[in-house]
């Protein structure tokens, strides 16, 4: 942005510094906590989702960095200063709206020059830097619409270019797709990640769909009751749940209650009704104390006579797969991805799965 | 093809209320425009000499540009001090919102001639702000000028229609998403040019709308002008009264009348070319976003 008095936009940073780092940030509306005291930090260059359900306080927390709140406690930095003191309009951070929020009174390319008005640029840099950043997301043929003139899609477009012709420092997107239809948001989840990439700019991208988080970012920060559960990268989160509701959120696991054995480390044994089981689990779990067995489906296979032993409740066929649903004893539910050849609602089965990549963690 | 049959009917009532009620007055209005009057005769000969006696004659023209004058001069004020007005209603006020409109409108029961009665209390000789004044002793001497006056005359009109400003507006405003405003300041704009670019655009059809209503109640009040205008309380509209009242000149105070009308009627014409080819014909119509 390179406004004076704000922050220089162009300040190299030494090599360990996160971009953004949140400390003890806190947030009250009257008697209510939104966000109670969360630390993050968010490396230059990178995609990162902000993951959780509704009123999880992610919502909150964005506005809090894009300076639409002010923090009740804790601070934020942006390259190490903090921007307690810096308003909306003075931070190197541009912002994607929900519902996008595009000027009805102005044309698309008006709506997208809007933030340059605010640098000395001569009117062919401006026009050029509009022409660009219209051309960078399709819509040079648009240019002399107004916003209510567009779809949905093409509105979010427009809403993009506006947010990153200043080439912000940090852009936030606040569910950007939530108002496309399904197919839309598939093509815009591969622009956003195509753009990114090629902007080498970072994005911080509010959103409660799991599968929009996984196909977009670097890392994911899943947010629960204005807490941070976990914070990491996309695999790792996937793969290593910091505790069953991360596991549960990010979807389709098999979650199975139990008790911890014994606990060596990076793995314990747990005792569950559907059997004993040893293998990697979350760090500082105690022997006795109640901890969760998570089965990703894809995980689960048929096996001739070892294994679980399980009734097929329901199969469903995906396309690409078979998922079953099978109920094991004392009434857990498990479900498996099968390639082809289902058994039948009613069969006997048998479920084995690689204990290597099955994980224990927090109840 | 049956429904739309069935509408055309049950339309009908509205429309003989429309033409027996509003269009046919007017149309005799406009008749009577073109006769003449000898002694206590209307002479039912068509003529344009009524129109010809208000276009030569200095009172009559120096009388209908004070009236648009006037009309001008309070929506600009109105539109002043409603302006902050109706955003703290609308963006500011939640619990009680309901609560503020009506206090707001509360004073327009209480009928005209209370008002302007309460005003002449207020401003007179001895009235509440010349003694008050007078206590503290920051004058002397009453200032009569604060009575009976064009400036008298332009405070009360201010009070009364202030409130017909400040609803066009607080509608403007209810309209308006906060989040252009969030979206404004995001992209570098501070609190002057957001205003500038964003709330008052997207304000300004609260503003015509406000100030159509304003101006023409205030071009058609002759009372306030007669009550507290003193020696300046005449006005094209106490002229009319006059011409079909005690000088039975019926002709030319429906020409007067009708001269009102086209003009005005061409001033609205021109505010809503004007809304419709700006920018903000858009906001017009499309509402919200």
């Amino acid at each position: 942005m390179g406004v004076a008095g704000g922050i220089d936009t162009r300040t190299q940073r030494d090599g360990g510094q996160p971009l953004l780092r949140g400390k003890a940030v806190l947030k009250n509306y009257g008697s209510v906590q939104a966000v109670r005291g969360v630390n993050f930090e968010i490396a230059a260059n990178s995609y990162v989702t902000l993951l959780g359900p509704s009123g999880c306080g992610k919502t909150s927390l964005l506005r809090m960095i894009g300076g639409f709140e002010e923090i009740s406690s804790g601070s934020i930095e942006l390259d190490g200063l903090s921007l307690a003191t810096v308003p909306a309009n003075r931070r190197p951070i541009n912002t994607v709206f929900q519902n996008y929020a595009l000027f009805p009174h102005l044309s698309v390319e008006e709506n997208v020059g809007f933030g340059l008005a605010y640098r000395n640029l001569s009117r062919a840099d401006l026009a050029a830097k509009v022409g660009s950043a219209l051309a960078m997301v399709q819509m040079t043929q648009m240019s002399k619409r107004r916003p209510r003139q567009l779809s949905g899609g093409q509105q979010q477009r427009v809403a993009l270019a506006r947010a990153i012709i200043n080439e912000p420092r940090l852009l936030l997107l606040d569910e950007p797709l939530s108002a496309l239809d399904r197919r839309m948001r598939k093509d815009m989840q591969i622009e956003l990640k195509d753009l990114q990439r090629r902007l080498g700019m970072t994005f911080l991208h509010v959103t409660h769909d799991q599968e929009e988080a996984f196909a977009l970012s670097d890392r994911i920060i899943v947010m629960n009751h204005g807490l941070i559960e976990q914070q990491g990268a996309s695999s790792e989160i996937y793969h290593r749940p910091a505790s069953a509701y991360v596991a549960d959120f990010l979807g389709g696991a098999n979650l199975v209650a139990g008790t911890i054995r014994s606990a060596a480390e990076g793995s314990a044994s747990i005792e569950t009704a559907i059997g004993v089981f040893e293998v990697p689990a979350l760090e500082g779990l105690k022997p006795s104390s109640r901890a969760t067995l998570c089965l990703r489906p894809e995980l689960l296979r048929l096996s001739g006579k070892d294994g679980i032993a399980a009734t097929v409740t329901h199969t469903v066929f995906r396309g690409a797969y078979w998922l079953i649903e099978a109920r094991a004893s004392n009434d857990q539910q498990l479900s498996a991805v099968i390639d082809d050849s289902p058994p039948n609602a009613g069969a006997s089965i048998r479920l084995t799965f690689d204990p290597n990549r099955a994980w224990i963690t927090a109840a | 093809m049956e429904t739309s049959r069935t509408g055309a009917w049950l339309a009908l009532p509205v429309y003989s209320a429309v033409a027996a009620l509003c269009v046919a007055p007017l149309l005799i209005l406009l008749a009577y425009s073109f006769f003449q009057v000898s002694f206590v005769e209307i002479i039912k000969e068509p003529t344009l000499k009524n129109y010809a006696r208000i276009a030569g004659s200095e009172t009559y023209r120096w009388l209908i540009l004070k009236a648009f004058g006037s009309g001008l001069t309070i929506s600009v004020v109105t539109a002043i001090i409603g302006y902050p007005v109706a955003w703290y209603i609308a963006k500011r006020v939640t619990v009680m919102k309901s609560a503020m409109l009506t206090l707001l409108l509360v004073p327009l029961y209480t009928g005209d001639l209370v008002r302007i009665f309460a005003w002449r209390m207020l401003l007179g000789a001895e009235g509440v702000l010349n003694t008050f004044l007078m206590w503290t002793g920051a004058i002397r001497e009453p200032i009569e000028a604060l009575l009976f006056s064009s400036l008298a005359t332009h405070i009360v009109l201010t009070y009364n229609y202030l409130p017909f400003m400040v609803l066009g507006l607080w509608l403007a405003f209810e309209a308006l998403d906060d989040r252009l405003l969030e979206a404004a300041s995001d992209l570098g704009a501070g609190k002057m040019s957001a205003f500038r670019r964003v709330m008052l655009p997207l304000t300004v059809p609260g503003l015509v709308a406000g100030g159509m209503m304003v101006f023409v109640m205030v071009v058609g009040d002759y009372l306030t002008p007669q009550l507290v205008g003193g020696a300046s309380g005449i006005t094209i509209v106490s002229a009319i009264n006059d011409l079909f009242g005690t000088a039975f000149d019926w002709p030319l105070g429906s020409a007067i009348a009708w001269t009102m009308l086209a003009i005005l009627a061409l001033l609205f014409c021109a505010a809503a070319l004007i809304v419709s080819r700006s920018t903000l014909g858009a906001a017009l119509t499309s509402g919200e976003a």
